[in-house]
């Protein structure tokens, strides 16, 4: 791997988005960051900040009002990146499928490199997760 | 011979200023301002020339003395009708104050020596400098200025022929009163300045600069009843009205009375506190009259007199720490205030007060470091805020706004100006320009006093932040503008803006690389009026026995940090991305975002005021009643 | 004469490496302080590449101009201390390179950018003073601003300037960005103002500030090793373990609001510094 490669797997900075969720998965994400799990030994450090971020961990189901939202963020963050959808409702829309106003899972917005199911989803799946989207970022790094 | 041709510094101006007011015709302004133009930036040059290690003087004949007095006299009746027809009871007190002590002392006067008239050494030539060329520079820029202006009220007949007459007129005078060595024809000088202020101050001929212009009226003439009384202290106790035998006359108890009021008159035409009012109300004026009188020249005269007066000062120690007391005070009280203001010319007049606080501290402490920290001062400071205040006028006859909190994104709207302006910010505190060289001559000068350097180094570190506050705050202000509105589009601007601002940016720049050189004139200034040797110089930089100050190497190093950093950042570029707004961006609007109900809602940006704790009016007035305790502690110290 | 020019050359260029690596260990020694394992020491030179790395987006032309003139300008300061020149020079080439960060975060029309960027300069107008006063308090105690002088001289300064110590020490956690002074890019707490002054700034523009602070941070330790010119290694260990007290109390103390900052820090540090100068006038203190 080289070092842009290798640097971009050892520093993802990890930018939170809530896409209305229920708050379920936003609470389990931020059990991960606390230093029970410690997740910046992994160099994850959470930004509040698109133009800061790599990995864009996104919950709750995509909807009319927050599809510009996501979009504006998904633009504002430099490349490489990837979007992890984390929690069902993310990856297919979950409970509030075809219910009114819900377009579905976030990749009817922005394309997703990594999905985690769980309602919510566990910490250890999330950690997980991004790890294994850190792959592709290493090769989107390249 | 060419001792008369130094007296032309006076009677060129004069002659061009008579013409001036029956200069109706436009072709006709245009020649007279840049026959002034060259005509002093010759002879200011050929008289510093001279002056190097030489000093020239000239004595008239006491018949000449006859025409000066009956002018100052015809002035002080004039001003005694100003205040008797605008019902002003004490500019008719002040000049009252005036007349009648005059006639009694021309009783006496030609029983008086005051000889040489006129003196010129390397200060008077340093400032004749100053005063010609940034002064006629400023005339020049005053041509399109009052167009614009005079297009902007609508006016009729136009009324640029008086404007010219007095601004070229206090050229004349502002000349007089930096070469006069007569003590009577200074103060003739001084009140001739005082009475071109006035008449430029209320040139719009509104309710509010008749009132603003009677305030600048009244506190000038306190200075000219200062200087009345310090005459009479020469007559009678020096027999001379001779500035130079003044001042290295055996020290008598009535010496430092004498020093006393003429920094009187000094502090009231510098503005110092507790005078500053008068200055915060000129600001009303033309912008061309702030620039000349209000930043590069006539409050300079003030600093000019306590300069001129440091080597008598050195006899009195604590007549000095006093004077040193009010410009610091002055100092930091301004500098703190400009924080709180939002009107540019207010700012700049807040800082001008602060700055030329800053140079009557350095002539009170009186060291021969302190005293080339005032002089880099003094000259770096009339380029730098003379240019602030040519650019303020140009954008402000654009946006039709004082409010630094409307002048946002100017570098976008109009970039040469806003470029001219945000370089000329840079100038007044950055390294490597004159102007903090000048500020780190200061502070290394006011540590080597001991236990006096205490609350001066204190005064000088708080005072010094407050500056970089208040002048970051307004440069970051004309920077915001919103990503893709920033094209530069190439500006139109007339000539004569583009000839005066870029030749003062030229000038200002041009000196701070060269400061070694700057620093090695004004040790030859210094040396004529002390007769010591202050600092070894060097091109390189300003070497003292405390430290050193490598401005060319600095100056290198700072070229090669911005050429790489705009290296880098060309090389690199970037999209454009808007900024960050929670994703809520409106996509053609950047000064957006969508809100409730999914509508576009404006957003400001705005900065610090400290309003709370420095906006309110009883801030003023305290500093004023802290000044006139401060003064009154200085004369009883003299009296006592 | 020549191997120090080499030695202050060496030192200049792995300043921002040393840099580097105290703000790895800054991170490392936080997370032991909340019982975690952390990033590894030479975590900052990742994040560094991985930024340099992206893709570049601004939010204006003049951003990543400022961002290079940050880092630039803060290495001129540095390189003027190492090599002995004046430290009152190289206080205000310092506080110039601080304004060059306010403008370039200001030359966005971003809120959180322009709250930032008032914050920060309500931060340089707090510690200017304090740096001014610092090299003031030296030329007090050894008679010349010049570094290298003050270094020949060889006297502990430490016991003629107790006062300025502390009062420089308050400077620390002001442009470390630490707690309690820790209000302009509301570091640990982002979603006061996002990232403050830094929220616009990404990729390389980002990374160049980071090596600034590195740099800044160097030059800070510089200073207050320089309390010490009879032994520059005890020196080096007091600066070290000032910083490992600002991390110390940036994990147990909460944010202070900007007023607070600098109400607070100027009356304690103003009290300090001339209850110090009085005793050095007073031939209390050397």
């Amino acid at each position: 791997m080289s070092l842009r490669g290798k640097a971009a797997v050892k520093s993802p900075w990890i930018l939170h988005v809530n896409c209305g969720s229920c708050n379920g998965c936003d609470i389990e994400i931020l059990a991960a960051l606390t230093p029970r799990f410690d997740v910046e030994r992994f160099g994850m450090l959470h930004m509040g900040n698109p133009k800061h971020a790599d990995v864009l961990l996104v919950t709750g189901p995509a909807n009319r009002r927050n599809a510009k939202v996501l979009k504006n963020l998904y633009e504002q963050t430099p490349e490489p990146k990837v979007v992890v959808a984390v929690g069902t409702c993310a990856s297919t829309g979950g409970v509030f499928y075809n219910c009114p106003n819900v377009l579905g899972g976030i990749d009817e917005v922005i394309p997703v490199d990594v999905y985690i199911p769980g309602c919510a989803a566990r910490p250890e799946a999330i950690i997980d997760g991004v790890i294994l989207a850190l792959k592709k970022l290493a090769k989107g790094a390249e | 011979m060419t001792e008369y041709f130094t007296s032309s510094l006076i009677i060129l101006p004069l002659f061009l200023a008579l013409i001036s007011a029956f200069s109706y015709n436009r072709t006709l302004r245009y020649v007279l301002a840049y026959l002034t133009l060259t005509s002093l930036t010759v002879m200011s040059i050929l008289t510093f020339i001279r002056a190097q290690g030489v000093i020239i003087t000239l004595d008239y004949p006491s018949q000449v003395g006859l025409i000066i007095t009956t002018l100052d006299m015809l002035l002080l009746l004039y001003f005694l009708y100003v205040g008797i027809k605008k019902r002003h009871v004490l500019v008719v007190i002040l000049a009252f104050l005036q007349v009648i002590p005059l006639i009694h002392l021309e009783t006496v006067i030609h029983e008086v020596r005051a000889s040489p008239t006129f003196l010129i050494d390397p200060l008077s030539a340093t400032m004749c400098l100053i005063i010609c060329i940034i002064g006629s520079l400023i005339v020049v820029y005053s041509l399109s200025y009052m167009e614009e202006h005079e297009k902007h009220l609508h006016l009729k007949k136009t009324r640029q022929p008086r404007f010219l007459f007095f601004m070229i007129l206090f050229l004349a005078a502002m000349n007089g009163v930096v070469i006069s060595n007569n003590l009577y024809w200074l103060y003739f000088f001084w009140e001739v300045t005082t009475f071109c202020c006035y008449q430029l101050i209320r040139h719009d001929l509104t309710e509010q600069s008749e009132k603003n212009a009677l305030l600048a009226l009244w506190v000038g003439l306190i200075g000219g009843v200062a200087f009345i009384g310090s005459m009479y202290l020469g007559v009678y106790y020096v027999y001379s009205l001779s500035i130079a035998e003044i001042l290295r006359a055996k020290a008598s108890v009535y010496i430092p009375l004498t020093l006393a009021l003429l920094s009187l008159a000094a502090f009231t035409k510098s503005a110092q506190i507790p005078f500053q009012s008068w200055l915060l109300g000129a600001m009303i004026a033309p912008t061309p009259v702030s620039a000349l009188l209000h930043s590069s020249t006539m409050v300079k005269a003030g600093v000019y007199l306590i300069l001129r007066m440091t080597p008598a000062m050195s006899n009195f120690p604590a007549l000095s720490y006093c004077i040193a007391a009010v410009g610091g005070l002055s100092f930091l009280s301004a500098s703190v205030l400009a924080i709180n203001q939002r009107e540019s010319k207010k700012v700049l007049a807040y800082s001008t007060i602060s700055n030329l606080g800053l140079i009557i501290l350095c002539a009170g402490i009186n060291t021969p470091l302190a005293l080339m920290a005032a002089m880099f001062l003094l000259i770096f400071h009339a380029i730098s805020k003379g240019l602030l205040f040519l650019g303020a006028g140009v954008i402000e006859n654009r946006v039709l706004t004082r409010n630094i909190e409307h002048w946002e994104g100017m570098l976008g709207k109009y970039p040469l100006s806003a470029m001219v302006m945000l370089l000329g910010m840079v100038m007044m505190y950055l390294p490597p320009f004159g102007m903090l060289i000048g500020k780190w001559l200061t502070i290394e000068s006011a540590s080597s006093l001991k236990a006096i350097s205490i609350p001066l180094v204190l005064i000088l570190s708080i005072g010094g932040a407050t500056t970089t506050f208040f002048w970051s705050k307004w440069m970051g202000c004309m920077l915001t503008h919103p990503p893709a509105l920033f094209e530069l589009k190439p500006e139109k601007i007339p000539f004569s803006y583009k000839l005066s601002m870029l030749t003062m940016v030229g000038i200002d720049v041009a000196l701070s690389i060269f400061a070694g050189l700057v620093a090695a004139i004004i040790d030859l200034a210094l040396k004529v009026l002390r007769g010591e040797a202050p600092v070894p110089y060097s091109l390189l930089g300003i070497f003292t026995d405390m430290g050193s100050f490598l401005t060319i190497p600095l100056i290198l190093s700072f070229l090669v940090a911005i050429v790489l950093a705009l290296v880098i950042a060309r090389l690199r570029g970037g999209s454009m991305a808007p900024p960050y707004l929670c994703g809520e961006n409106v996509s053609r609007d950047p000064y957006s975002f969508i809100s409730t109900v999914d509508k576009p809602v404006k957003f400001d940006v705005s900065n610090l005021y400290f309003d709370r704790s420095l906006g309110s009016p009883s801030v003023n007035k305290t500093l004023t009643l802290i000044g006139m305790i401060l003064l009154a502690f200085m004369f009883s110290l003299v009296v006592i | 004469m020549f191997e120090r020019i080499i030695l202050s050359l060496i030192f200049l260029t792995t300043s921002p490496i040393l840099g580097g690596i105290l703000r790895g260990m800054d991170r490392k020694l936080t997370a032991r302080f909340q019982n975690r394992i952390g990033p590894p020491i030479i975590q900052p030179f990742y994040d560094v590449i991985k930024l340099w790395s992206k893709k570049p987006i601004i939010s204006s032309n003049l951003q990543p101009v400022f961002a290079g003139l940050y880092s630039l300008l803060s290495l001129i300061a540095l390189a003027l201390v190492i090599f002995g020149q004046d430290l009152l020079m190289a206080v205000f080439t310092l506080s110039s390179a601080d304004v060059s960060m306010i403008l370039g975060s200001y030359s966005i029309r971003s809120p959180y950018s322009y709250v930032g960027a008032r914050r920060e300069l309500i931060q340089v107008l707090t510690s200017e003073p304090l740096l001014v006063l610092t090299s003031v308090g030296f030329y007090f105690a050894t008679g010349s601003f010049g570094v290298s002088e003050i270094l020949g001289l060889g006297k502990p300064l430490i016991l003629s300037l107790p006062g300025f110590f502390i009062a420089f020490l308050m400077a620390l956690p002001i442009e470390a960005r630490k707690s309690p002074f820790d209000i302009s890019a509301s570091h640990h707490a982002h979603q006061e103002i996002v990232r403050g002054v830094f929220t616009e700034f990404s990729g390389y523009s980002l990374a160049l500030i980071e090596i600034g602070h590195w740099i800044k941070l160097i030059l800070f330790l510089s200073i207050l090793g320089l309390f010490f010119p009879n032994n520059l290694l005890f020196g080096a260990v007091i600066a070290f373990l000032s910083y490992f007290l600002t991390i110390m109390v940036d994990n147990i103390f909460p944010r202070l609001t900007w007023s607070a900052m600098l109400k607070g820090v100027w009356t304690i540090s103003l009290i300090l510094i001339s209850l110090n100068l009085i005793s050095l006038f007073g031939g209390v203190l050397g």
